[in-house]
């Protein structure tokens, strides 16, 4: 089932093109990824789906209705958790979770243990009396993200939730939100700038960026569509400037830089470039001190498609 | 529960602590008893309609109008911070309205007024008992006003609240203009004992209107003018309240 339709979507700002025509559609029951760097329209796309803001033009559909016709509808169902921070200054961790539930109607009973468990899930056990406007901004962010999951929700965005996290609460939201899934069925559109984030996490990955969707898959079909290549490194025990000259007429052999000690190679045929490469090095006696090929990763896929779409665009 | 209890329900649980009851009720309450006894000495018996009132009568009337006007403080700061800390962009991405918003907050407010009048009014009774005349109106009045007050003066501290973006603002303007209010009103002193022009501002300022119609109905002393005024004062409520919801539902994310 469909959970997230929209066609030719946009939304400007005075000047501003944030969100250009896109058209998006969106499984129940997965984690998807939306991925951009600052300023691609990420934000402004959560705040059209959510209702926050009008769209310019174009149809949104949200769990089967209609965004612009009956937006309390969707609000009703969804959980948001906002780039902005939000949050009670004067009440404690738990009474802003309680009350939250609160204010979503949840029965005092499933309040207490709901709060209870996601004191726990989130390590705020120990600041469960600290005021909200005495916690630090990564303790401020896990009382945000944790608060949402007091309400029954079919579908949650989350706009960069991971912001101001250290690795291992990091590690700890991502885990709690895949299980999430996994139990309950719901979906998550999740928003990142961290490309590995979006790998670990995501079921499919949308990359946007100047307001346009550029691509959308799953993380292993971006890495084989863009990634049948792999990344060769070459470092040489003494600098040797005329390196690229001696290597730049194998095929299949595009080199990314070199500083005449290590050289970066993108190879779409790397064991026979490989082979080439050794070739050469033994035959200009050139001692290698290492030596690495290694599937290109889905960082510099990432920025790759970014600066292509970049380019096209100027 | 219907969501405008439920927003009551958290703006009470936010707004209610003790500094703020310190500055609501026992503030109130030690003015009354220090300053109303402290002037008697200097201001006679006020008339008032076709009544004498001693002077910490007159006082602890006008403190409950001071009070309602006070407590609409409440719904300024719930916006003002809710805009700072990002909680309205999240209760508007939930299960609520602009309008559900705007209701609990007038809501909450006329509730906070009435509560700490009522406790005001019961803790002044022994100042005013001589003069009170309970009639069936008294309630109603003084509800009117608490209801009308409410959605006046929290009017204002919305229109102020929306208004600014500066984090020092909001308290000195809105104590600024109501202080403005408290001191150019018949809340603490009677325009008759004021010089003229003065008195004649007294009447462009509704908190005059409004403790005129809550003396009149713990006084029992309805006048046409008392009726004049009650029907300006909701005009007047009505106006702000339509200026007030249009800001709010313009505000942009
Ligand atoms: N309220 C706003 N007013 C003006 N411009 C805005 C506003 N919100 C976002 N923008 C602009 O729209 C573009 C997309 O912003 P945003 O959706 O926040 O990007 P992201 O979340 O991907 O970083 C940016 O150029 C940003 O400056
Ligand atoms: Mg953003």
């Amino acid at each position: 089932m469909s959970c997230i339709e929209v066609h030719s979507l946009s939304k400007s700002y005075s000047s501003i093109l944030a969100v250009d025509t896109i058209d998006l559609s969106v499984e129940s029951g997965q984690v998807f990824g939306f991925l951009g760097p600052n300023g691609a329209g990420k934000s402004t796309v959560i705040k059209l789906l959510t209702t926050l803001i009008q769209p310019d033009s174009g149809q949104i559909s949200v769990l089967g209705v209609n965004a612009i016709k009956e937006p309390l509808k969707i609000r009703k169902k969804i959980g948001v958790v906002l780039q902005q921070p939000s949050y009670e200054p004067t009440l404690s961790v738990e009474k802003s979770l309680e009350k939250y539930g609160m204010m979503w109607n949840v029965d005092k009973k499933t309040r207490q243990i709901r709060t209870e468990e996601l004191l726990e899930s989130f390590e705020l056990t120990q600041i469960r009396k600290k005021k909200n406007e005495d916690l630090s901004i990564g303790q401020r962010r896990r009382v945000q993200v944790a608060r949402e999951f007091m309400h029954d929700m079919d579908l949650l965005f989350l706009d960069e939730p991971t912001v101001g996290l250290d690795p291992s609460a990091r590690r700890k939201l991502l885990d709690f939100l895949k299980n999430k899934v996994k139990d309950t069925g719901m979906t998550i559109f999740y928003t990142t700038h961290v490309l590995t984030e979006a790998e670990y996490l995501c079921d499919n990955i949308a990359i946007i960026n100047n307001g346009k969707i550029i691509t959308v898959d799953s993380p292993n079909e971006l890495k084989n569509r863009f990634g049948n290549e792999k990344t060769i490194k070459i470092h040489v025990s003494e600098q040797f400037i005329q390196l690229p000259n001696l290597l730049k007429d194998i095929p299949d052999c595009n080199i990314e830089k070199s500083d005449g000690i290590i050289i970066t190679i993108h190879s779409t045929n790397s064991e026979i470039v490989l082979m080439n490469i050794l070739k050469i090095l033994n035959q200009n006696n050139i001692p290698i001190s290492d030596l690495s090929a290694m599937p290109t990763n889905l960082e510099e896929i990432f920025l790759k498609v970014v600066s292509d779409s970049d380019a096209s665009n100027n | 529960m219907h969501p405008i209890i439920r927003l009551v329900n958290r703006n009470i649980t936010i707004s209610v602590n003790p500094g703020f009851l310190i500055w609501q009720v026992i503030f109130p309450l030690i003015y009354i008893f220090v300053a109303g006894f402290a002037y008697t000495a200097l201001i006679d018996n006020v008339p008032f309609g076709n009544k004498d009132l001693t002077y910490p009568a007159f006082l602890a009337s006008g403190m409950i109008g001071f009070n309602i006007m006070n407590s609409t403080l409440v719904s300024g700061i719930i916006i003002w911070n809710d805009r700072r800390h990002g909680m309205f962009e999240q209760i508007m991405s939930g299960p609520f309205t602009r309008v559900h918003y705007i209701l609990s907050n007038i809501a909450t407010i006329a509730i906070i007024g009435l509560v700490s009048a009522g406790l005001i009014a019961a803790v002044g009774y022994p100042v005013f008992f001589e003069s009170v005349e309970f009639s069936p109106v008294t309630i109603p009045l003084i509800i009117f006003s608490s209801i009308t007050g409410a959605i006046l003066f929290g009017s204002i501290a919305s229109i102020i609240s929306t208004r600014l973006r500066s984090s020092e603002g909001f308290n000195v303007i809105i104590n600024t203009v109501f202080l403005f209010f408290a001191f150019v009103s018949t809340a603490f002193y009677p325009a008759s004992g004021a010089p003229q022009p003065l008195a004649t501002i007294f009447y462009l300022n509704p908190l005059t209107y409004l403790v005129d119609i809550i003396r009149a109905g713990i006084f029992g002393t309805i006048t046409e003018f008392v009726i004049l005024e009650m029907v300006i004062l909701a005009v007047l409520a009505s106006i702000l309240f339509i200026i007030a919801t249009r800001l709010l539902t313009k505000l942009d994310f």
